[in-house]
């Protein structure tokens, strides 16, 4: 009971840790092998009066220790991390944690909220599905949502806004909230934040409802023609506890997967929806930090993802111990 | 149990239906008949610092001259104009200038602009750490600058430069309390500037917006408009569409939704600016010898006069563009009125090539010399608008024509960046944005080849002799003389052809009044948003 049982969470726990140093190393040395760097890259608008001159540019290259090995300045990176200091961005000199701090809260809203849109949709239609195989509802669905699943995300944002937010004038177009939210009630203001997710909330989960539906249909379906649950039904289950009981019981190993690798997905920012809404989130950061060579801000963005990726996976590993005796016997 | 429960998923969906109703009853969209008191223009990109000195991208820049003042400032007609500074007098071996700034000026916080301010940020602007790459030219030869008394400033140069007063459009920062930490860009003050200028910083959301208001106690009088927010848009036809539905009421946008706009009905209530800013896009031809054909005057010359610009800027650029010369823009005081851009001549341009001794060999379609083929690589930029890939294209095409054949290469652009500083390239095209002086030292002069922006390696005597000439000429009738000179041998020699100047599509609320189109933005100009006013009575048509 005790040995292996508390051996293997600090073990998966240990190689974890190790991915997620390494992963940080070969961003790190990504973002210094591209061409450029955060000082040579400038504005992105050239003009002749703003040059500067060499040996300013050397300077400056210094003040952000760019001038070091790249092994070194990976080294100051991991000091600081180590003592809970993310840096500051070269873009604008901000730190890093505040700049991540102040849009993860956005794109965690924006991707939960899908999340339990895309869950609430794509279950019932997946379980209708596995429990009816083959009738005409089961054919529909399943055109239904591989045809949304083709549609692009910014064509399908455009769309929505031209017909909710210009024509009917339902919703708003872009943005966190109205320019006249501050003077607002804690109530309607809470109303008008949420009347501005909900266009973004929808271009970004009707996409993901074929993928979740068809697995979930996969999955029931293989459980619900097993022997337990022909048993069951034998016994005189209804449909209801059979799907629940049993069958959706049986099918949670293989959901957990998905489910670790969801939590990564609920801290990965969507650059089309971000743009195309005006919402500052993850995503956009990550773009722009890119482009501008704005290592400390990539290097955030990696830390944070990285460890939502393998917190993701462990602690699905770490579930399935619980869930299914033969995992933990090993 | 049984067997009819509602799927869980309904009774969400129909809760988030309900909510979506209820919130849109409480967001009425923006009120279309009443003046709306604050300007909300739209940006594509946040502004890189509000530090007002530091970090020089346009938007940046924008927030600056909103915020603040400085000692000059240009205005729509590119004169400089005193602002704080009432008067300058420039010492007769033009090397030092004193200047005697406005007496009352408050900044937002109250405390009174004096002398030693001034002197405080020009020694900022020089410090690596701030980043003030805008003026760093400007006062590169710049030995002293002082504080006499409260309201005179003296600045001393090691040299005579003709255009030193244009670093004095440096946006002035309060000593108080910018300098209380010691690298700007990280300070404070940054993320709540204050300024002595017409509107006040009130708050930041960071990737939504920056709000501004107008300041009553400003030295030129309160702004008409109750204050200016600027918005962060990314996507432009969000930003469009926001304009359509009264969100947003200043917009610049790309020639794509100019057009639009000019198709689409409801766009017809908008207001419409056109307006060319001091940019050029050329194709600079690498003459360090790399490639022979580019080292001779009469090929470049031929290149240009195989592109038929004018069918081009119609039906591609949407008529948003006009021909270019050289990098004088034709809206600039300093440039030569005689001088007309290359007309599409493809026969002269056959013959330029043939006596460059570059001829087709026999039953080929690529012109040779010494039987090396007249074919090069052209480098450009990933642009927002793509726009650059379609040029390049289109010069493929023009110059296949005379017998000359040209790959593309396109890279994004801190990679184009590096690849044009390391000198690996055989021609390249881009755009370039001038300021309004005529020096353009940094541009031609041999030196420049070494440490300066003439990455092309192009050298010419007569043309260095006419640059160190101009910026020592203190003279107006003198100097344009000078640079009418120097236009005149750049045309000759084309050391970059220049294709295009673009111009800047603007779309407004219609009751938005005072927009002034200028060469340098209708931002940046003096009296600019200043004067910018609501239309008394109710919506435009």
């Amino acid at each position: 009971m005790n040995g292996p049982a508390i051996g293997r969470p600090a073990r998966r726990i240990g190689t974890g840790l190790l991915t997620l140093l390494l992963v940080t190393w070969v961003v790190f040395l990504l973002s210094h092998l591209v061409p450029g760097d955060a000082v040579s890259v400038g504005s992105g608008e050239e003009s002749i009066g703003q040059r500067i001159p060499p040996e300013r540019l050397t300077e400056l290259r210094a003040l952000y220790h760019l001038d070091e090995p790249v092994a070194r300045q990976y080294g100051m990176w991991l000091r600081d991390i180590v003592r809970g200091d993310l840096g500051r961005s070269f873009h604008d000199g901000r730190p890093v944690s505040e700049k991540l701090g102040e849009r993860l809260g956005i794109t965690l809203t924006l991707n939960a909220l899908s999340l339990a849109l895309m869950i609430a949709l794509a279950v019932p239609l997946g379980a209708a599905a596995a429990l009816w195989p083959g009738s005409r509802s089961d054919r529909w669905t399943g055109a239904a949502t591989y045809a949304l699943y083709a549609v692009p995300v910014f064509w399908a944002g455009l769309l929505l806004q031209i017909v909710f937010s210009v024509r009917l004038e339902w919703l708003p177009l872009y943005g966190l909230e109205s320019p006249e939210a501050r003077a607002l009630e804690m109530l309607p203001r809470i109303a008008d934040r949420g009347a501005h997710l909900v266009l973004p909330v929808l271009c970004l989960s009707y996409g993901g409802i074929a993928y979740l539906s068809r697995f979930v249909r996969a999955n029931l379906t293989e459980s619900l023609h097993g022997d337990a649950v022909r048993a069951a039904r034998a016994r005189g289950l209804s449909l209801g506890r059979l799907l629940f009981g049993h069958a959706f019981r049986q099918a949670s190993v293989p959901m957990l997967t998905l489910a670790g690798f969801l939590l990564p997905g609920l801290v990965g920012g969507s650059v089309i929806v971000e743009t195309v809404f005006a919402l500052p989130g993850l995503g956009r950061l990550f773009v722009d930090a890119v482009f501008q060579r704005d290592v400390p801000v990539i290097m955030g963005l990696t830390l944070l993802s990285g460890t939502a990726t393998l917190a993701g996976i462990v602690s699905a590993d770490l579930l399935y111990a619980v869930l299914d005796p033969r995992v933990r016997r090993g | 149990m049984d067997t009819r429960t509602t799927p869980p998923g309904r009774r969400l969906l129909a809760a988030a239906a309900l909510l979506s109703i209820a919130a849109a009853a409480c967001v009425a969209p923006p009120d279309l008949d009443n003046a709306p008191g604050v300007v909300r223009a739209g940006l594509y990109t946040e502004p890189q610092s509000l530090s007002l000195l530091g970090k020089n991208d346009r938007n940046s820049g924008i927030v600056a001259r909103l915020v603040t003042d400085s000692v000059v400032q240009y205005d729509a007609r590119l004169e400089l104009q005193p602002m704080l500074a009432t008067s300058w007098e420039v010492s007769p071996d033009g090397r030092t200038v004193t200047f005697e700034l406005r007496d009352g000026v408050r900044w937002h916080d109250g405390a009174p602009v004096t002398a030693r301010d001034v002197v405080f940020t020009v020694e900022k602007s020089r410090e690596p750490a701030t980043e003030a790459n805008s003026f760093l030219s400007g006062f590169q030869d710049l030995v002293r600058v002082e504080a006499l008394d409260d309201l005179t400033v003296r600045a001393e140069y090691s040299k005579p430069y003709a255009d030193f007063l244009e670093a004095w459009t440096v946006p002035i920062i309060p000593e108080h309390l910018a300098g209380r930490d010691p690298d700007l860009l990280k300070s404070e003050f940054s993320r709540r500037p204050v300024g002595c200028g017409p509107f006040r910083f009130v708050r930041h959301e960071p990737g939504q917006e920056i709000v501004l208001e107008a300041n009553d106690d400003y030295w030129g009088g309160k702004p008409a408009v109750e204050g200016v927010t600027l918005q962060v848009v990314p996507d432009e036809r969000t930003a469009y569409q926001g304009l359509l539905r009264g969100d947003l009421h200043l917009l610049s946008v790309p020639p794509d939704i100019w057009a639009e706009a000019e198709a689409t009905p409801e766009a017809d209530r908008l207001g419409r600016l056109l307006f060319f800013r001091l940019n050029v896009w050329y194709v600079a031809w690498n003459q360090d010898g790399s490639h022979e054909a580019f080292t001779d005057p009469r090929v470049r010359r031929a290149m240009l006069l195989a592109l038929d610009r004018e069918p081009f800027i119609e039906k591609v650029l949407g008529g948003l563009g006009k021909a270019a010369a050289t990098t004088y823009h034709p809206d600039s005081v300093w440039a030569d009125p005689g001088i007309a851009p290359l007309p599409y001549d493809p026969a002269e341009a056959s013959r330029l090539l043939d006596e460059a001794g570059w001829r087709y060999p026999d039953g080929g379609s690529v012109r040779e010399r010494r039987s090396r083929p007249l074919e090069f690589t052209l480098l450009t930029p990933t642009s927002r608008q793509e726009i650059s890939g379609r040029i390049a294209a289109w010069i493929q095409q023009s110059l296949a024509e005379i017998g000359v054949r040209l790959e593309i290469e396109t890279l994004e652009f801190g990679a184009f960046l590096e690849r044009r500083r390391s000198g690996q390239f055989e021609a390249l095209m881009a755009s370039l944005t001038f300021t309004p002086i005529p020096d353009q030292y940094e541009l031609y002069h041999t030196s420049a080849a070494e440490d300066g922006f003439n990455f092309f390696s192009f050298s010419d005597p007569e043309v260095d002799r006419l640059l160190e000439r101009g910026r020592q000429t203190f003279d107006r009738a003198e100097r344009e003389a000078v640079y009418h000179r120097l236009q005149r041998r750049l045309e000759e020699l084309q050391p970059l052809s220049c294709l295009f100047h673009f111009a800047s599509p603007v779309l407004h609320d219609p009751r938005l009044r005072g927009l002034q189109p200028s060469p340098i933005d209708m931002w940046r100009i003096t009296p600019g948003p200043r004067a910018w006013s609501w239309e008394e009575s109710g919506p435009g048509p």
